[in-house]
């Protein structure tokens, strides 16, 4: 592997990085008995393969907090699991504190701490004190070392006096606080965090990535970030990558990135009940238009949708748009003009919505 | 420690022992003991459980036992001391029936460890730790040994309480000896089938399948020399013939071994090949596991 | 109070939840070849022990003082056809457990239940496809046993055998019934088939008869449908005797067959009732 553009200063670095899934097709217990023809099995084949990740080439410096931001299934917990040495890539490879992700496994898992997703990471029959002791030990750290920094991390985490609790008695976001301090125990400088605040309610949301922040501002780790809620990234991180269909699509800071949707190109109609074929409709009447998507909101609870004209010369077509949905007995409750998310960012990049997509993440 | 970087990385501090030296050893023989207290913490969580599995190998052994016994109209076999020099079949089946339950450990308890993992959702968790995949394997299988030493011991005091067993006491050393060897085999053995429950689907009926085959040529609860001539060369690939073979030499009064070797040499050989296997294989299915993405699908 | 949810609904409907649960089951059967392969085939290799310890006790293939308890100096037939009807209490203690365990774990235990239909239904649809699935593997076991162990078979019995072990099966349906009202309240019912199982491999005479047990293992032995099974099927298979000779056993288990369908009928009712009220359902 060529590292000549590894000039030292990256804790992470991947090079060309490449994984590809093989999905294995049910033809049921006499499949082998059918006949398939060479051409279709070449395609078939070919459409059971997901590229996961796509020579992904991405540098984060030390002490950075580089978010990953993508729709479900783009490839944003595969690359984690790469480089975490969980996945081997097929092709490529990356460079994690130094330490090549295929050649020096042991060092590369020295040298980060992890949080992947998923309820049940821990032992939920044991109690928050083993589940840190046990991991302490398989992070090599000698035991007295082990007890002073559990309780360490136990009261850093709020949690020391239901240290003795087993696990299947804590809230979920109780249980998130435990793995986050696992993946803190042998004090890594490297932190990769894979949707973190998936499923918690939004007090321990906000507490989480409170401790994400200090992490990374007093502690000076580096942290890799994975999420698809925006505002979480747009708050926390100082640089951030789009990823769609295992792709890069772009990286800066979230300042930056927004910049580049410049004030007319944008216009965010909130509202409620707005038709299914509004996107096709409002297409139909505002040429020029890069995209037209509509982000349905949980309007039981009160929370409107939005329809987002981005791109081209969006805000001359406010009134057209405006007219066309009362027309359509659209009940529109506020009107934004340039003022974008990374979301809307995003959109115009890819044309996708972050919310879409099914499978792996 | 922070060796064979890329390049000249002024990066973050790894911390953690790793390489051949005392330190690492030290670190990864603390991480097999607390695998082992791991396991019986979360074993000791389902306290019913427990006990079943302490008397387990006791109900399982009685039915051997009874049908023997009725087989021969009491516990003295004219046909069995003709093969093997001891008549008495209640001491015959327990010694055999002991290594039985040592076989079960390494297929089930220990092959299926890393499959409870999975189970539990933790595989990920600590396969992402610089410890060793085999260190974790061995913490198992050590909490599994000491698993099925007390529910053989339980077994022990029942029968010897109930039947009275004939054993030589000075033999129990030399045969703890060939234990020890007989256990290290079956620990490669152990490897081996955990490595395949994690790639087969289906692994329980390799392991299931592995474990039947020992049972039938391991000569457990009859002598070698009843089986077909090719089964008795197959039995010597298994630990368990030698080592059932040279136990009853030491524990049992009058005990004429049915087939006879040099039992050390030929379980240190067996050791070194079932140990060597068991590595190859579950390094290849770790390597194989990792490419192909499936390590956390159950 | 629980209901008498027997007489609920209609029998049609009752007839169509039972048989969509057998072909689901079957469908769940067919997409695992490998496993129908195994149980078919390797129960077989758990009985080579006995047969060769017995070769190696007796020094050849009858034993006298076997035949003074057994009846039949013959132990080889004796214990495959132990095992064999072992398989079906294996089947009913941990097949119905396991069914359920596998909803919970897909996550649909949660739909069925929630389900207006009378559960009970399902779980007969459960057992029915255990049972169906049992016949075949018994029957693959007897053909490698009939083609590798000397063992003999007349046609004209075959008929009579099915009736026994179609009595055998009733009464291990309401065992399967009272474990499934366990598994719902109790996250170790597990440990309780394993106990049932244990109590099944000691004390009845799937590998020499109850006889050779002392008094009390004899009493807890006759309360066990197997017992009655195995020694009506002996009777048929090994001492060519006829239904009318073994009107004994064929009334124990009528009698069996009927207490235990009526209390797991009754314990699953209620415990469904229970656990609905303190929702426990599917916390594994």
């Amino acid at each position: 592997m060529d590292y000549t553009e590894d000039d030292g200063t990256y804790s992470i670095q991947t090079f060309d990085l490449t994984k590809r899934f093989t999905k294995k097709k049910h033809r049921g217990i006499f499949g082998f008995l059918r006949k398939e023809r060479k051409q279709r099995k070449q395609q078939s084949e070919s459409s059971r393969v997901t590229v996961a990740l796509d020579h992904i080439n991405i540098k984060i410096r030390s002490g950075e907090l580089f978010g990953l931001l993508g729709p479900n299934g783009a490839g944003k917990t595969t690359l984690v699991k790469c480089l975490s040495t969980i996945l081997i890539p097929d092709k490529g490879t990356a460079v994690v504190n130094g330490f090549d992700i295929r050649k020096q496994t042991s060092m590369v898992r020295a040298s980060l701490g992890l949080v992947i997703g998923g309820e049940r990471t821990l032992y939920w029959k044991l109690t928050a004190r083993d589940n840190l002791m046990y991991f302490a030990s398989l992070y090599k750290m000698p035991r007295n070392q082990a007890k002073e920094r559990v309780e360490e991390l136990l009261e850093k985490m709020q949690l020391s006096d239901r240290a003795d609790e087993r696990l299947e008695d804590y809230s979920t976001g109780m249980r998130q606080k435990i793995a986050i301090a696992r993946s803190l125990l042998h004090d890594p400088s490297i932190l990769l965090l894979d949707e973190p605040t998936l499923g918690l309610d939004p007090t321990f949301s906000k507490q989480i990535r409170g401790q994400i922040r200090e992490l990374s501002d007093k502690h000076g780790k580096t942290i890799l970030l994975t999420t698809h809620y925006m505002d979480e990234a747009d708050q926390l991180c100082d640089r951030v990558a789009f990823i769609n269909d295992g792709k890069v699509v772009a990286v800066d800071d979230p300042d930056s990135l927004k910049a580049t949707v410049k004030e007319t190109e944008l216009v965010e109609i909130t509202c409620f009940n707005p038709p299914l074929d509004v996107e096709r409709h409002l297409k139909s009447l505002c040429p020029g238009v890069d995209i037209i998507t509509l982000v349905h909101g949980d309007e039981t609870k009160g929370n409107p949708s939005k329809i987002k004209i981005i791109g081209g010369n969006a805000e001359e077509h406010i009134s057209t748009a405006i007219d066309a949905l009362r027309k359509k007995n659209v009940r529109i409750s506020s009107l934004n003009v340039g003022v974008p998310t990374l979301e809307d960012v995003f959109i115009k990049l890819t044309g996708a919505k972050l919310a879409e997509g099914e499978g792996r993440g | 420690m922070n060796k064979n970087r890329v390049k000249g990385h002024e990066l973050g501090e790894v911390t953690c022992p790793t390489g051949f030296n005392w330190t690492n050893l030290k670190a990864e023989l603390r991480a097999i003991w607390e695998s082992s207290i791991k396991a019986w913490k979360i074993e000791l969580a389902y306290p019913v459980s427990f006990l079943r599995q302490s008397v387990s190998p006791l109900i399982i052994l009685l039915p051997f036992l009874i049908y023997g016994m009725v087989l021969v109209g009491g516990r003295y076999s004219e046909n069995l001391e003709r093969m093997v020099g001891t008549g008495d079949v209640v001491t015959f089946i327990f010694t055999g029936y002991v290594i039985m339950g040592f076989i079960g450990t390494a297929v089930w308890a220990m092959g299926f460890s890393i499959r409870g993992e999975q189970w539990f959702g933790t595989l990920e968790s600590i396969f992402v730790t610089p410890t060793s995949r085999l260190s974790l394997v061995l913490g198992m299988a050590l909490h599994s040994t000491v698993h099925q030493s007390i529910g053989t011991a339980v077994e022990f005091a029942i029968i010897y309480a109930v039947f009275g067993l004939g054993l030589k006491i000075g033999g129990i050393l030399p045969a703890l000896g060939i234990f020890v060897l007989m256990m290290l085999a079956l620990y490669g053995f152990g490897i081996l089938v955990s490595a395949l429950s994690l790639v087969l689907k289906e692994g329980w009926i390799v392991a299931e399948g592995l474990h039947s085959i020992m049972m039938i040529l391991s000569p457990v609860v009859y002598p070698l020399v009843v089986l077909p001539t090719v089964a008795q060369q197959a039995s010597a690939i298994f630990p368990t013939a030698p080592a059932l073979v040279g136990m009853r030499v030491f524990l049992i009064e009058n005990y004429q071994p049915e087939v006879i070797g040099n039992i050390f040499l030929h379980l240190l050989a067996l050791d070194a090949a079932w140990i060597l296997f068991g590595i190859l294989v579950f390094h290849l299915t770790d390597i194989y596991v990792r490419k192909k993405g499936s390590l956390e699908k159950y | 109070m629980p209901r008498n949810v027997l007489l609920q609904s209609s029998a049609k409907s009752n007839f169509f939840i039972v048989w969509s649960e057998v072909v689901k089951n079957l469908k769940f059967l067919l997409a695992y070849p490998i496993v129908f392969v195994f149980w078919a085939i390797f129960p077989i290799f758990w009985f080579i022990p006995f047969v060769l310890q017995g070769q190696a006790f007796v020094g050849g293939l009858q034993s006298p003082s076997f035949g003074e308890v057994a009846g039949t100096e013959e132990f080889i037939p004796f214990i495959i056809l132990g095992a064999i009807l072992n398989s079906y209490v294996l089947t009913s203690l941990y097949g119905m457990g396991e069914s359920i365990r596998r909803e919970a774990y897909r996550g649909t235990l949660d739909y069925i239940l929630s389900s207006p239909c009378n559960k009970a239904f399902i779980l007969i649809g459960k057992a029915l496809s255990e049972s169906f699935s049992s016949t075949l593997y018994a029957i693959s076991q007897l053909a490698i046993s009939i083609l590798f162990f000397g063992m003999e078979l007349t046609l004209g019995i075959i008929m009579p055998v099915i009736f026994i072990i179609i009595l055998l099966i009733l009464g291990l349906y309401g065992l399967a019934l009272i474990l499934a009202a366990a598994s719902l309240r109790y996250k170790q019912a597990h440990d309780m088939a394993h106990a049932l199982e244990y109590v099944f491999y000691v004390f009845s005479p799937v590998r020499y008869p109850v006889a050779s047990l002392p008094l009390w293992g004899q009493i807890i032995g006759r309360l066990l449908p197997l017992t009655y099974a195995l020694i009506a099927v002996r009777s048929l298979i090994l001492l060519k005797q006829n239904l009318p000779a073994i009107y004994l056993e064929i009334l124990a288990l009528l009698i069996i067959d009927g207490i235990m369908i009526l209390t797991g009928f009754y314990l699953f009712n209620w415990m469904e009732e229970k656990t609905k009220t303190s929702g426990t359902i599917s916390h594994y």
